[in-house]
C-alpha cells in the first residue's frame, strides 16, 4: 500500500529559495492590503457622496470583485488589460488582481460597518463645526475600522493565499510559483507542496496572532 | 485466539501487499483501457479540432500504442506543469506529452527511449529588434513553465544577470502574451513556433533563429518502478521507427522532411 | 466585437463546462454544509479544549491556498494511497472539506447568537436537547447563519474554478481551452465571466435581502 518513498531531503534542499518566494508572497500581499484598505475607504466616501456617477463606479467594482472569482480577475488584469495595448508584469497583476479583490470585499464590509455607527454621531460632530470630511475622518473612520477589524484581518489572510494564483500569470517569485518551479525540476510534487502548505500555515497564524496583538493594544476601552 | 489474529493479519497482509507487486502491464490489459496524459495546447504535438477534441502527433501515438496492447486509448488533457502529478497520482497509465528526459527528473519517474526529438526556436514580437538567439539577453522573455525550454531559458537569464523571465501556465498563454507584446521573445520548439506562426492566430511574431541548445529528446513515461511498461513501450517505439509509422505521423502532423533522428551517435541506447 | 469564430458547437462546450462548474459546487456545498453542521454542533457541544483536534483539522483548510489543498490531496492520495481516484472525485472531496471547515464556524456563530437564557428557559420547560436543538436554536440560528452561509456557496463556487488542477475542465479551464483554440481572449474571458456574475450576483443580492429584512427585529 505504501511504496511510495518520501524524499523529503529533496525538499529541504530547497527550503531557502522557499523562504525567499514566502517574503515575495508576504510583500504582494501586504501592499495589496494597504492600497485595498485606502481604496475601499474611497469607494465607501463614493457610495456616501450622494453622486450617481460615483455610487455607480463604486457598486459596479464591489460587485464584480464579489461575483466572480478571483483568478479570472487576475488573468483579467493581465491578459485582458493587455488586450486593451495596457502591459502590467507578472507581478504587477498579481498586485492589481488582489487589490481590486481586496477593495471590492472590504467595501462591502465597511458599509455594513457603517449601519452599526448612529447617524447622530457625525451629525453633532457636524455641528461642532466639523466639516463633512472631518465628520467621516475623525468620527466615522476609527469606529469602521474598528468594527470591520476581525474582517480586515480575514481578508489580509485571503490576500497571503489568493497570491498563489500569480501563477496564472507567469508570476515565478512567489511562494507558489518557486514551488512550482522546483517541481518542473525534480517532480517530487509532494514533498515541495507539503513543505509550501506549512510555509502559508504558518504565514497564517503569524498574520492572525499579530492581528490579534494589535486589537489588543488599539481597541482597549 | 491468538492464532487466529495472527492468521487473520497475515492474510490482510498478503491482501494489502498483493496488488503493489500486481504488473502495471497486465492492469493495462485487463482493464482494457490504457489512459494517457496529453499535452492538448501544443501543436502539432497535441491541441483540439473544431468540434474540441483531440488531435495531434502525440494523441496518434497513444492510440498507436493503445492499438498495440489491444486495448481503448483514453485521452486524459493536463499541461505542462500538471502532467507529473497526474502520473504518480495514478490518473493516467502513462504520459505521452513531450516529456524532456532530464537526470533530475528520472529520479522520480521512468523514461523509455526517446520517441521524438525536438529542436527549439527562438520566437519574437515583430517590435522587437533581434537577429540572433544572443539578443535574447536583456529581454522579457518567457516559455512554458515545467518544459525543457523553459529550465534552459530561465538558466540563461540568471547567468546573464539581467533581463527578466516569465513562466505561463500553458503555451497558448506564453504566445497570446507574446502577441500582445507583454514578452519580447520566447523559446519554443520549432515545431511548435512554426504552427504557431502558420496559424495567423497570433498576428506581429516572428521567429527570429534557432535556440543553441543540444536536440531536446523526449520520451514517454510511467512511474519508476513500472518496469514491464517501460520495457514494452522501448520495443513499441522501436517498431514504430522500424514500420516507418513514426516517418508517416511526422509527415502527418509537421510536414515535409526527414522527421528528426533518435540515435545518439558514439554511444549504446 | 460581435465578428467571431465562435460556433454553436463552442457554445455546447462552454456550457459544459459551466454544468461541471455548478456540479461540483452543488456537491461540494451540500455535503460541506452537512459535515460543517456536524462540525459545528460537536464542537459547540464538547467544548473548545475537547474540540481543539476538530478546531485544528478544520483550520488548516482555511489557512492553505485551496490550489494546494487540491495537488496535494491528488498527490497523496493517488501517489502515497494508489486509490485510483478521478480527479473529479478528488475535487469533490477537497472542496467539501473546504466549505464544511467554513460552515463549521458560520454554524458555531449561529448557535452562540441565541441567547443562553433562551436555551435555559426552554429545558426549564421540559424540552430535551433534541427538541431546544431543533425547535428553538435552529430556526434562530439558520437566521443569523442563512446569509453567511450563501456567501460560503458563492465563494466556493468561484473557488470552484481551480480545479482545473486536477483535471476537472469546468468553466474557466473550457474558457481557456477555446482561447487556446480561437484566439479570442477578451470576448471569451468576458463571456465566462458574465457567466459567474450572472449566477452569484441575484444569489448575492437576495443574501443581502434576507439580512436586512431579518436583522430588524
Amino acid at each position: 500500500m505504501f511504496n511510495y518513498r518520501f524524499q523529503w531531503n529533496q525538499a529541504w534542499k530547497r527550503l531557502p529559495e522557499m523562504l525567499d518566494g514566502a517574503v515575495v508572497t508576504m510583500q504582494v500581499a501586504v501592499l495589496s492590503m494597504v492600497i485595498g484598505i485606502l481604496l475601499a475607504i474611497l469607494l465607501t466616501l463614493f457610495r456616501r457622496s450622494g453622486s450617481r456617477i460615483l455610487s455607480g463606479i463604486a457598486t459596479t467594482w464591489v460587485e464584480i470583485a464579489r461575483n466572480t472569482p478571483a483568478l479570472f480577475q487576475i488573468y483579467m488584469a493581465h491578459f485582458g488589460l493587455a488586450g486593451l495595448g495596457l502591459h502590467l508584469s507578472p507581478y504587477q497583476s498579481l498586485l492589481l488582481g488582489i487589490t481590486f479583490n481586496n477593495a471590492g470585499y472590504l467595501a462591502e464590509n465597511f458599509r455594513g460597518a457603517l449601519k452599526a455607527i448612529p447617524d447622530t454621531q457625525p451629525r453633532a460632530g457636524r455641528s461642532l463645526g466639523m466639516s463633512d470630511l472631518q465628520a467621516f475622518r475623525y468620527i466615522i473612520l476609527p469606529q469602521m475600522i474598528r468594527i470591520s477589524f476581525p474582517t480586515i484581518t480575514n481578508q489580509m489572510v485571503w490576500a497571503v493565499l489568493m497570491t498563489s494564483l500569480g501563477v496564472t500569470v507567469g508570476m515565478n517569485m512567489d511562494l507558489y510559483g518557486v514551488t512550482q518551479d522546483l517541481n518542473a525540476l525534480t517532480f517530487r510534487t509532494f514533498e515541495l507542496f507539503a513543505m509550501a502548505a506549512v510555509i502559508f500555515y504558518v504565514i497564517v497564524k503569524i498574520i492572525q496572532a499579530g492581528a490579534w496583538l494589535i486589537s489588543r493594544r488599539l481597541f482597549r476601552y | 485466539m491468538k492464532t487466529s489474529v495472527l492468521t487473520l493479519a497475515a492474510v490482510a497482509a498478503t491482501a494489502l501487499t498483493g496488488p503493489a507487486f500486481a504488473d502495471k502491464l497486465d492492469d493495462i490489459i485487463s482493464s482494457g483501457t490504457l489512459r494517457c496524459a496529453v499535452v492538448l495546447d501544443f501543436p502539432p504535438m497535441g491541441s483540439r479540432d473544431a468540434d474540441n477534441n483531440p488531435q495531434g502527433f502525440d494523441v496518434d501515438y497513444c492510440n498507436d500504442l493503445a492499438a498495440a496492447l489491444g486495448v481503448t486509448a483514453e485521452v486524459v488533457e493536463t499541461t505542462f506543469p500538471e502532467r507529473i502529478p497526474a502520473l504518480v497520482s495514478g490518473q493516467v497509465d502513462v504520459a505521452v506529452a513531450s516529456t524532456s528526459d532530464t537526470l533530475e527528473r528520472a529520479k522520480t519517474v521512468g523514461f523509455t527511449i526517446p520517441y521524438y526529438a525536438f529542436e527549439n526556436a527562438v520566437t519574437a514580437n515583430e517590435g522587437v529588434e533581434m537577429s540572433t538567439w544572443e539578443d535574447l539577453k536583456g529581454k522579457t522573455v518567457g516559455a512554458t513553465a515545467g518544459t525543457y525550454e523553459a529550465i534552459w531559458l530561465e538558466g540563461k537569464v540568471k547567468e546573464w544577470g539581467e533581463g527578466e523571465f516569465r513562466p505561463y501556465q500553458n503555451q497558448a498563454d506564453v504566445f497570446l502574451a507574446l502577441s500582445q507584446g507583454q514578452l519580447d521573445a520566447t523559446v519554443s520548439t520549432v515545431e511548435v513556433a512554426e504552427a504557431n506562426v502558420d496559424s495567423g492566430n497570433f498576428p506581429g511574431i516572428k521567429i527570429v533563429d534557432k535556440a543553441p541548445m543540444v536536440p531536446d529528446y523526449v520520451a514517454l513515461i510511467a512511474l519508476r518502478e513500472d518496469q514491464g511498461l517501460i520495457n514494452y513501450m522501448n520495443l513499441f517505439i522501436n517498431q514504430q521507427v522500424r514500420t516507418g509509422r513514426y516517418a508517416e505521423l511526422y509527415a502527418k502532423w509537421v510536414g515535409e522532411g526527414e522527421p528528426a533522428s533518435l540515435v545518439i551517435p558514439g554511444v549504446y541506447r | 466585437m460581435f465578428d467571431t469564430a465562435l460556433t454553436a458547437n463552442d457554445f455546447l462546450f462552454l456550457a459544459k463546462g459551466a454544468g461541471m462548474t455548478i456540479f461540483v459546487t452543488v456537491i461540494a456545498v451540500f455535503f460541506g454544509t452537512v459535515l460543517g453542521i456536524i462540525f459545528g454542533v460537536i464542537r459547540y457541544q464538547i467544548g473548545p479544549v475537547w474540540a481543539a483536534p476538530i478546531t485544528f483539522v478544520l483550520d488548516i483548510f482555511r489557512s492553505i491556498p485551496l490550489l494546494i489543498q487540491l495537488v496535494l490531496a491528488y498527490a497523496f492520495l493517488g501517489t502515497v494511497l494508489r486509490l485510483g481516484l478521478s480527479g473529479l472525485t478528488v475535487a469533490c472531496i477537497v472542496l467539501t472539506l473546504y466549505t464544511s471547515a467554513y460552515c463549521a464556524e458560520i454554524v458555531r456563530g449561529g448557535i452562540e447568537a441565541v441567547p443562553l437564557t433562551l436555551r435555559r428557559a426552554s429545558r426549564s420547560l421540559g424540552m430535551t436537547w433534541g427538541q431546544d436543538m431543533r425547535n428553538i436554536v435552529m430556526p434562530l440560528a439558520t437566521r443569523v447563519a442563512l446569509p453567511s452561509w450563501i456567501g460560503l456557496a458563492l465563494g466556493v463556487m468561484k473557488d470552484s474554478a481551480l480545479v482545473y488542477v486536477v483535471q476537472v475542465t469546468e468553466l474557466l479551464k473550457s474558457t481557456q481551452i477555446l482561447i487556446t483554440r480561437l484566439q479570442e481572449p477578451l470576448l471569451l474571458l468576458m463571456i465566462c465571466g458574465a457567466f459567474y456574475f450572472l449566477i452569484s450576483f441575484p444569489v448575492a443580492r437576495f443574501g443581502g435581502y434576507l439580512e436586512k429584512r431579518w436583522s430588524n427585529d
